[in-house]
């Protein structure tokens, strides 16, 4: 904590191997200094157990480093599911498919990276170890099933996530990321079966999406990731 | 750089009101009726740069204000399609699963404006007396997914650019229930983003003339034939910058700044940007008269 305040300011810092700090510092520059300093004191109160808190558990943290985190995890799972989709593609993938497919990959590889470059380093999460072995690659309904779980509970994680968010800044990130990944969604959907990009399913009579709580897309999530991860306090 | 030097530059944002002002009658007045501009390809981007120096700035404060102009651009949108649905221009190629495809975002979208409407309750503001005048929008099957597009994409850059002015504590009572207003928004937002990537899928048809080099995203700040204004800047441009903006929480270029080099269409695609309440309504305004 201290030691993050004092590292912002100099350019002496750039001599530094501090590549993560240095991230971190213009990420809250650009929250602007009463949202940047109120970040920094709830993400520094209490988070010196973020890491691994028991073997193979992974303890997300609290406040808003806590909903980050809660981001990069998803974001990790989708990333490491369509690297493996564009690694081994599906039997019968078409041209257009495998263009849209490698597109998703890489969208959701920078969001994963930018996560990993966005949150402090001794409060981000490791990497995980994801579990697809219950997933047939070569079978296109298995893998465009798959990916729908995976992007519709993207949608309601963040849905649900943005009312966590204490700092602005990270609502609007949050935003940014939530609408590209029911774009995704709705791509899979109609690729499952056509037209049902915004199906009853997900949208409700209302015309609302989902929005699901941190525990429930964990729930969710947990099946796909080796390591047990703890959302107790995310946004708390 | 510090701090205060970032503050200040924003501050510089916002350039002087005449010059605005009178940048924003000539850029409205050229603009005039979108969809009749449509066939001409290069006038909305003439049009669009015009608009980012121009145009400008969140001027909404208070959650009704907020509500009220969701609640204008949902009455905007249900109106488009359920004149789409209506149009004999359309009736011989809006056909099959492109027609249950519409007239499910029709049904959306006139959830939206019942909902938003239970929401605000007395506040609400009445109806455009004279309802949506779309020109001729609807006069191709290809123009009219062209404006749907748009309305789509402009949909979700408004929510976005609310987001952040919407208090997470506000949980009104709707029809009974407790809700979350920014929870509310959030998922309206999202399933304007999956109409917009129905819309987007559905112009790859043959039938829509084959656009192979649109996705379901946005690459960059290609308007594929929509007004480039949609996928411009804002105001202020540091908060609400062009879709193909590769700045993201302070990393200046999420291309080469993240370790891995990554394309900036990929990087422009994976964040979508949104866009201040002025630019909205005068995108709104270009699009139909009420």
């Amino acid at each position: 904590m201290s030691k993050i305040i004092n590292s912002g300011g100099d350019e002496a810092d750039f001599t530094k191997p501090l590549y993560a700090p240095i991230k971190r510092r213009s990420f809250f520059m650009y929250a602007g200094a009463t949202a940047g300093a109120t970040a920094l004191i709830l993400s520094g109160c209490s988070d010196d157990e973020d890491t691994v808190t028991a073997p193979g558990t992974v303890s997300l943290g609290s406040g808003d480093i806590g909903v980050l985190n809660y981001a990069y995890a998803l974001e990790q799972l989708e990333a490491a599911f369509y690297a493996q989709v564009i690694a081994t593609p599906y039997t019968g993938i078409t041209t257009d498919e495998r263009a849209a497919l490698t597109a998703i990959s890489k969208h959701e590889a920078i969001h994963r990276d930018f996560f990993k470059a966005a949150i402090p380093t001794n409060q981000a999460i490791p990497g995980l170890n994801p579990d697809f072995s219950k997933i047939n690659f070569t079978d296109r309904t298995q893998v465009l099933t798959a990916a729908k779980t995976f992007e519709d509970l993207g949608v309601a994680a963040y849905n649900g996530a943005g009312q966590l968010i204490q700092n602005g800044t990270y609502l609007l990130l949050a935003g940014k990321i939530v609408s590209v990944e029911a774009r995704h969604a709705a791509y899979i959907r109609d690729l499952l079966t056509p037209g049902s990009f915004a199906g009853n399913d997900v949208v409700n009579t209302s015309g609302l999406d989902q929005a699901l709580s941190v525990s429930a897309v964990l729930t969710a999530a947990q099946p796909y990731i080796k390591e047990k991860i703890n959302g107790d306090n995310v946004g708390k | 750089m510090n701090l205060f030097k970032i503050i200040a530059e924003l501050e510089k944002v916002d350039p002087e009101v005449m010059d605005r002002l009178s940048h924003r009658r000539s850029a409205l007045s050229a603009l005039g009726d979108f969809s009749k501009k449509m066939a001409l390809a290069a006038a909305p981007i003439a049009v669009g740069s015009a608009f980012n120096k121009a145009m400008g700035q969140n001027t909404l404060t208070d959650a009704n204000g907020i509500l009220n102009y969701a609640l204008l651009l949902e009455r905007l949108e249900y109106s488009f399609y359920d004149q789409a649905l209506k149009a004999a221009t359309l009736t011989g190629t809006l056909t099959g699963a492109a027609r249950t495809a519409i007239e499910t975002i029709r049904a959306h979208e006139l959830a939206h404006v019942n909902l938003l409407t239970a929401a605000l309750g007395s506040n609400a503001a009445p109806a455009p007396a004279n309802g949506f005048d779309f020109g001729s929008a609807f006069a191709t099957y290809p123009g009219f997914l062209t404006v749907a597009q748009a309305l789509e994409d402009t949909g979700v850059r408004a929510y976005k650019g609310q987001a952040g002015n919407i208090p997470r504590t506000l949980n009104p009572t709707v029809g009974g229930a407790v809700v979350n207003l920014l929870t509310v928004a959030l998922q309206i937002h999202s399933v304007e983003a999956r109409h917009a990537a129905h819309i987007r899928y559905m112009r790859r048809g043959a039938t829509a003339g084959a656009q192979s080099t649109i996705f379901p995203w946005i690459n960059n700040a290609d308007a594929n034939g929509a007004p480039a204004v949609v996928y411009g800047a804002g105001n202020p441009v540091a908060t609400f910058p062009a879709e193909s903006n590769l700045a993201q929480g302070g990393i200046s270029n999420l291309a080469t700044g993240l370790g891995t080099t990554y394309t900036v269409e990929d990087v422009s695609a994976a964040f979508d940007e949104g866009l201040d309440n002025t630019t909205v309504t005068a995108i709104a305004r270009a699009t139909a008269t009420f």
